[in-house]
């Protein structure tokens, strides 16, 4: 009888093809196959009950998950720009002090050492009505007497949100567009600097096109992580109050492990991947004609 | 020293406890019955829980078993602990913590007691906790001395001003006294709001919690959340009433303004920060507020039973902690054994000596008996005795927490101004009738 004998290359990823398997592939191919049934958590035989799109036209028809949708690419929107923004600054500066730079740019890094639930219990606390800092430094220094409700108005609630993600992340592209100010050859700036140009003319057309392969990957890391922004918020606000911070990993997840519905969850997260997918494509793109205008191929 | 003291007695009534619990109980295990078996438990965390799970070591000296905790979590966590169990097939542990809140969504997750737990046991419980424990005809859980329902907690100084009392009077015709009805909360909490220093009451404001207060106010008002067939009813004279009452006393700056963000702990901890008046509150604080050490109201607190909605109908939404027996569980005997005794009279009488209330009969005599001498704790157990004998569980279907969640944001919305109670209403009953008919209820 003649051994079935597998391709060399084959054996050698079988290790890699077994695991992801496993971990990625099966996984993700069930929770593709529960998106189409209408299954339950509490009653696993629900498992086998094929309701067909039922659930994706749910989900494409339900107003609250298109305002969810539309929060979480605001919240998107906004707290990447200011990170980048505030990383650029804090690089920019960091990058010029001459002396404990290593320390400062360890300092930098502190608030990503902090667990995203620590960090949304220690913004509910500073942003509570009631007994929270911020409300009573505002109190003490006579700015306001009225109790600031941070947490339940709309726009406070979606600031605070969007406080706490920027406080915890912006040291992200702090990190990457410093990595980048040290990447730049001197020879075009100093070029720049014979031509006349000035400080802002340098930063404008020198230091800020070597930055932006560093910006996009930044971006790209982050649309990720924000695009599935849970547990800052789910402690913080739960979304709510009146679905006011809802965003779709809270709603997914209470869907799925609170309501138990976790065909109809995953459905909605299958509709949500696409909000990821478009960012990571968008944000490549971008970084791939970056990297053409600096000559640096793709 | 008065610590330490208090401490040794109460070490010492533990143990005097306990030891009548294994001499004396007759429900008592046979030495050596379970030798061997190793049940495997999934409890509730928490401070107040511990002290009856020191008596396991008991349980485990006189069965031969032995018992290990693989879980301790709050229910919240452990719902969804158990329902990730419950699709992963895995559910062969035995004993898990329950609450009357949630038992339903479990239909197959756990046993029937009736045939493992004795006839003459069941009937020593308070018969309306067995009832609320019992779905479609079968005993899903005991209950544990932990029974729930709310009383109205006030700083009583405040009817001790005479000018505030006359100032009331000339405001709203009639004299200021702890409130009796729902109508009069409302008028004294505008009154005695001073925001953002001092707030006339809170409630809680999201998830199961603003629902259940809801829910109870719409009884209270004479209408019901739910029809028979589980339909909504809440979109009605009646539920308008009840949510007008959170939204007036929102708008009108009486509560906090993050009320629509807080639950039982930031509740708890407000009435003991002496900024709020009147407080509709659990029993389990009740030792908590008249603490000097974690309460700035210590010495200043009354309690009083639960108001009257305007159908004379007191607010009583009420539950209860239990263990139950998976259905899965290879040693059910000796699983239903510890379920027995986790919740017999002795281990009710340790956790109710530090406060929660019993769901044994007799036991609810012996604390009373138990307080005479403390005023506050007489007072503390006159208000919740009463107001648990009209106190009613959730609506028994294994959606409640699935139409919470669709309930409480449209709740919410007519509070903080969103949307009109109408709107509010008709959207919620509109998505729950939803919820039932997709469900198949009716």
């Amino acid at each position: 009888m003649k051994r079935l004998k597998l391709p060399q290359w084959l054996v050698l990823l079988m290790p890699a093809i077994i695991i992801l398997s496993a971990v990625v592939l099966i996984p993700l191919l069930l929770s593709l196959y529960s998106s189409f049934t209408s299954y339950r958590l509490t009653r696993p035989d629900s498992l086998f009950n094929w309701v067909g799109l039922f659930n994706y036209e749910k989900a494409v028809t339900d107003v609250k998950f298109w305002a969810a949708f539309g929060r979480t690419v605001l919240l998107l929107a906004v707290a990447l720009n200011l990170e980048m923004l505030f990383g650029l600054g804090l690089a920019l500066m960091i990058s010029k002090v001459t002396r404990g730079q290593r320390a400062l740019r360890t300092m930098m890094m502190f608030p990503m050492m902090f667990s995203p639930i620590l960090v949304g219990f220690q913004f509910k606390f500073i942003f509570n009505d009631n007994v929270g800092l911020v409300n009573n430094a505002l109190q003490s220094l006579g700015i306001t007497d009225t109790a600031i409700p941070w947490l339940v108005d709309g726009n406070l609630a979606m600031f605070s949100i969007i406080f706490a993600e920027v406080w915890t992340s912006t040291s992200v592209f702090g990190i990457l567009i410093l990595a980048g100010l040290y990447a730049i050859p001197r020879d075009p700036l100093e070029a720049a600097k014979v031509d006349g140009c000035t400080p802002f003319q340098s930063f404008r057309f020198v230091t800020l096109p070597f930055l932006m392969p560093f910006i996009y990957i930044a971006m790209a890391i982050r649309s990720l992580d924000v695009a599935r922004a849970y547990d800052i918020v789910q402690i913080m606000t739960n979304g709510g109050p009146a679905r006011r911070t809802e965003l779709l990993w809270t709603l997914i997840g209470r869907t799925g492990y609170v309501d138990a519905r976790m065909g109809y969850a995953n459905a909605m997260g299958y509709v949500s991947i696409f909000l990821a997918i478009f960012f990571t494509i968008y944000f490549f793109k971008k970084l791939t004609a970056a990297r053409k205008e600096l000559g640096m191929g793709v | 020293m008065k610590t330490l003291l208090s401490g040794a007695s109460c070490a010492v009534l533990v143990a005097a406890l306990a030891s009548t619990a294994v001499l004396a109980s007759p429900d008592a295990a046979q030495a050596g019955e379970f030798d061997g078996v190793t049940i495997e438990a999934k409890l509730i965390g928490g401070q107040q829980y511990e002290a009856l799970y020191a008596r396991i070591p008991e349980w485990e000296e006189a069965t031969g078993a032995s018992v290990e905790v693989i879980s301790k979590k709050n229910h919240f966590e452990l719902d969804k602990e158990f329902k990730s169990d419950i699709a992963a097939g895995t559910t062969d542990w035995c004993v898990g913590s329950n609450h009357s809140s949630f038992a339903s969504q479990y239909p197959t997750l756990y046993t029937d007691l009736t045939g493992l737990i004795g006839q003459d046991v069941v009937d020593e419980f308070v018969q309306a906790n067995i009832k609320a424990a019992t779905f479609d005809g079968r005993l899903v859980m005991l209950p544990r001395a932990q029974f729930d329902v709310s009383a109205l907690y006030y700083q009583k100084d405040l009817y001790d001003d005479p000018e505030k009392a006359k100032a009331f009077e000339a405001e709203y015709g009639y004299a200021l006294a702890v409130p009796e009805t729902w109508e009069q909360v409302k008028d004294q909490s505008v009154f005695f709001a001073d925001p953002p220093n001092f707030y006339g009451t809170q409630y809680a404001g999201k998830d199961e919690a603003i629902v259940g207060r809801f829910y109870e106010m719409v009884v209270a008002e004479g209408g019901d959340l739910f029809n028979d067939d589980f339909s909504p009813a809440f979109n009605s004279d009646a539920g308008k009433r009840a949510l007008q009452w959170f939204v007036d006393l929102y708008q009108a700056d009486a509560v906090p303004a993050g009320t629509t963000n807080y639950l039982w702990d930031d509740l708890g901890n407000g009435f003991a920060s002496g900024t709020i008046a009147l407080n509709l509150d659990w029993p389990g604080w009740a030792g908590f507020f008249n603490d000097p050490s974690s309460s700035k109201v210590a010495g200043n607190v009354g309690v009083a039973p639960a108001p009257k909605g305007s159908a004379g109908v007191r607010t009583g939404w009420s539950g209860f902690h239990g263990f139950s027996v998976t259905e899965d569980c290879e040693h059910k005997e000796a699983a239903a054994s510890l379920v027995d005794f986790l919740t017999n009279e002795d281990s009710q009488k340790l956790e109710s000596s530090a406060g929660p209330l019993p769901s044994r009969t007799a036991v609810w005599d012996h604390v009373s008996e138990q307080a005479k001498g403390d005023a506050y704790r007489s007072e503390v157990l006159a208000a919740f005795k009463e107001t648990a004998a009209t106190a009613f569980a959730v609506p028994p279907t294994p959606y409640w927490i699935e139409a919470t969640n669709l309930i409480y944001p449209e709740l919410q919305a007519a509070i903080l101004g969103d949307k009109t109670v109408d709107e509010a209403l008709s959207d919620a009953s509109e998505a729950v009738d939803d919820l039932m008919q997709e469900e198949g209820v009716y």
